[in-house]
């Protein structure tokens, strides 16, 4: 029995695509001694082949959770997470290991590079588990290294790099399998300003280039910007699911705040954004955002 | 993932943490160490036993005596050509033959030369089965075996010093040819005849009464043995066909008035049986003191000394596998600590889609490798102790038995046999170096399975924490 849901696809344009991800009556608690949370209360939710979906929320509104879901990391209490075919929650070890071999590619917060392997040995990785040879792998890791803009560091160990540049080995890692899914889990939570900006440009740019999925999940509304579709959480519910009106040009808004809990609908808030990110855009770096997205549904 | 990446990552993990690897190799360094250095003492006072039993005799020798020819219960019993063909048919019996030796002293006397001048009191006179000689193990020093069918002509096979049992009758001093008083080359001195050319060689069979009728036999030597320590016969002794001694034996009781049973006259009181394993020797000496005989083998001495020989192997093996426990142990500990230290980066792993069967792979292989670099370093440092314990034990105690290092109160006197020469007190032969090879290697898997499937069972979730 499908439960409540918070807000349903606004646009009528989203029906004509894909659905890569979808959540049914999706509902998580943790039980912590007597007490039990409810960390997701009943989410419903579609996500697209090509589309850059942002999850949007503060501490404790349940958007990691839903992450380590949607990426078969956690196992929801009820409800189900379709991937292609694969209802995630029921498969095995063995059969996630596959899929994420396969389809799936991970941005962490902190990096999460092996410290004890280059740069390009890190982004060799998921091809390793693969069973990929070595010759091969190296090829495709040194292109994707070249892609993120670190074709000169490749031999460099995660200890000698640099905050932005580990995270540029991340994202090389994540997108070296061509995956169609990416999931970020704050992908830029650990890095300044400009470092943010120049991360977060690469990994959209990766995702348009190749047309994959991107779900990013982020507390930070100007990082929300970046992305086609907005999904607000707060206490484990969906409040607003919209479609991002500037997604022409991706800007990072200095000192933008997160909405604050009940205190105005986020869809609100994020126009608020939207707006002075407008106002500060260059125009002739302005681009028809209809025609990029469509440009990535056709292929 | 490809095994080839599967072994670089192991070495790569085991290598990033150089002393801790190190330490715990060289934990089971000590460990093979102990278990290979004990287990070779037990090796080589085994050897060394062996090699003094057989300096004693053949091991696959069994002696059947029946010189009452009565079994223990009183009833006859005699150890006659149909016997010995009756333990010829058994399973893993390679050759019977009797061993007839009859008192012949002052019975039968052997002249060689003109007009009987050398003489030779046959002391030792050894009757067998012309055929079976051979087969027994005995070895020619020149000439042939006795031939299966003779005629009259008595054929003898002399032990290797029996020609210089020979006395010139002509002489009172320096009657005799010593065979140690050898010649300037080194050779040994020539005997006053040779057995196998001297056409003139005569048994005489004597009487006991004085000026008596003596009988003469023609005989002829047909080849001369190598000597044998385990058979003093081969020395001085003389082999001729059983048939042919038995009726010399029944010429001489006829000629002296002797009145011999029929009992007597077929019994050949010893007989020598010869297995064709010593793996049987037990269960045919077995069969055949079922038959009433008195036997007798290497294997009554062998078998209480072996089974305190495998005791104290397993005593020292066990002391040195006491120390290989500990170094698992240590593994374990290694690993679970390694585990502890890496959650994070199984858990990314994990979630870059690698396969929990490569993780437990992984951390299998690096127990394994601490345990097969532990052994194969271990086997090595083996080798260098052995040599010097056997440097060190020779020169101590100028190549005694190795028994005695280990106070086995039983190779004290054997030992004695043994003389000085190449006793090893500690032999590595090379199924205990491979056997602690893959003992180590398997001690090694066993106490890393555990830390492994804890890796295995580490939640991908924990990659995705931030701190």
């Amino acid at each position: 029995m499908p439960c409540k849901t918070g807000l349903n696809a606004p646009l009528g344009r989203r029906e004509n695509l894909e659905t890569i991800i979808k959540v049914e009556n999706l509902r998580k608690v943790y039980k912590i001694g007597t007490e039990k949370v409810i960390a997701l209360g009943c989410v419903n939710l579609e996500i697209h082949k090509g589309e850059i979906c942002c999850i949007l929320g503060t501490s404790g509104s349940g958007k990691s959770t839903l992450l380590n879901m949607l990426a078969g990391l956690e196992k929801p209490t009820k409800g189900h997470i379709y991937i292609g075919k694969h209802d995630i929650p029921k498969l095995n070890e063995k059969q996630l290991a596959k899929l994420r071999q396969k389809q799936i590619g991970v941005v962490f917060q902190s990096y999460n590079l092996l410290p004890a392997l280059t740069a390009q040995e890190n982004v060799g990785l998921p091809l390793m588990f693969r069973g990929v040879s070595k010759a091969k792998r190296n090829k495709a890791a040194k292109e994707m290294l070249v892609h993120v803009g670190l074709g000169k560091r490749m031999k460099h160990k995660p200890t000698q790099m640099s905050g932005g540049q580990q995270q540029r080995v991340g994202i090389a890692r994540a997108f070296v399998c061509k995956p169609q899914i990416v999931f970020a889990d704050e992908p830029t939570g650990n890095l300044d300003t400009k470092t943010t900006k120049e991360v977060m440009d690469i990994m959209v740019g990766i995702c348009r280039q190749y047309q994959m999925t991107l779900v990013l999940v982020t507390h930070d509304p100007s990082i929300a910007q970046y992305a086609d579709r907005i999904v607000t959480l707060i206490d484990g519910a969906i409040v607003s699911d919209v479609e991002n009106q500037s997604i022409a040009e991706p800007v990072y808004q200095e000192g933008a705040k997160a909405p604050a809990e009940g205190e105005q609908p986020a869809g609100e808030a994020q126009r608020e954004a939207v707006d002075s990110a407008e106002q500060e855009s260059k125009p002739e770096e302005n681009q028809n955002p209809d025609t990029e997205h469509n440009g990535g549904v056709e292929e | 993932m490809k095994i080839s990446d599967q072994i670089i990552m192991c070495l790569q993990n085991l290598f990033r943490r150089k002393v801790r690897t190190a330490l715990t190799v060289f934990g089971v360094i000590i460990g093979t160490c102990a278990i290979v250095v004990m287990v070779s003492l037990g090796v080589g006072m085994q050897a060394s036993q062996d090699a003094m039993l057989a300096e004693m005799g053949d091991l696959t020798m069994i002696t059947i005596n029946n010189y009452s020819g009565r079994k223990e219960n009183g009833d006859k019993l005699i150890l006659d050509d149909a016997a010995l063909h009756q333990i010829q048919q058994m399973k893993h019996v390679d050759v019977v033959t009797p061993f007839y030796e009859p008192n012949t002293w002052r019975a039968f006397t052997l002249y060689g030369g003109n007009g009987k001048r050398y003489k030779s009191e046959l002391y030792t006179v050894v009757g067998v089965y012309p055929e079976a000689l051979e087969k027994m193990g005995f070895k020619l020093n020149k000439g042939a075996f006795l031939s299966e069918n003779q005629g009259d002509t008595i054929e003898i096979l002399g032990g290797y010093y029996f020609p210089y049992d020979f006395q010139d009758t002509r002489k009172k001093r320096n009657n005799t040819v010593y065979y140690w008083n050898t010649k300037e080359d080194g050779s040994m001195p020539d005997p006053f005849i040779d057995i196998m050319k001297e056409n003139k060689l005569v048994l005489q069979i004597n009487n006991a009464k004085e000026n008596g009728k003596t009988i003469d036999m023609k005989v002829k030597g047909v080849g001369i043995l190598e000597y044998d320590s385990q058979n003093y016969q081969t020395g001085y002794g003389i082999f001729v066909s059983v048939k042919q001694l038995k009726a010399l034996e029944e010429k001489y009781n006829k000629l002296n008035n002797i009145k011999a049973s029929e009992d007597e006259k077929s019994n050949y009181t010893t007989a020598k049986v010869k297995v064709t394993d010593m793996k049987y020797v037990e269960e045919v000496q077995a069969a055949i003191d079922e038959m009433g005989y008195d036997t007798y083998s290497m294997e009554n001495i062998r078998k209480p000394m072996q089974e305190q020989a495998r005791k104290q192997q397993m005593t020292l093996g066990g002391l040195g596998a006491i120390s290989l426990f500990v170094a698992a142990l240590s593994i374990t500990n290694t690993m679970v600590m390694s585990i502890y230290e890496r959650t994070r980066e199984i858990g990314v792993m994990k979630v870059l889609g690698c396969m929990v069967g490569n993780i437990r792979s992984v951390f299998l292989m690096e127990a394994g490798v601490i345990g097969f670099m532990g052994g194969v370093i271990g086997i090595i440092f083996s080798y260098i102790i052995s040599y010097i314990i056997n440097l060190v034990g020779n020169g101590l105690t100028g190549g005694f038995s190795g028994g005695m290092s280990m106070g086995g109160g039983v190779y004290m006197d054997m030992g004695m046999g043994m003389g000085g020469g190449m006793a090893q007190t500690s032999i590595i032969p090379w199924w205990l170096a491979l056997g602690a090879l893959v003992f180590a290697t398997l001690i090694g898997l066993i106490s890393g399975y555990s830390p492994a499937n804890r890796a295995v069972k580490i939640s991908a979730l924990e990659a995705i924490k931030n701190e």
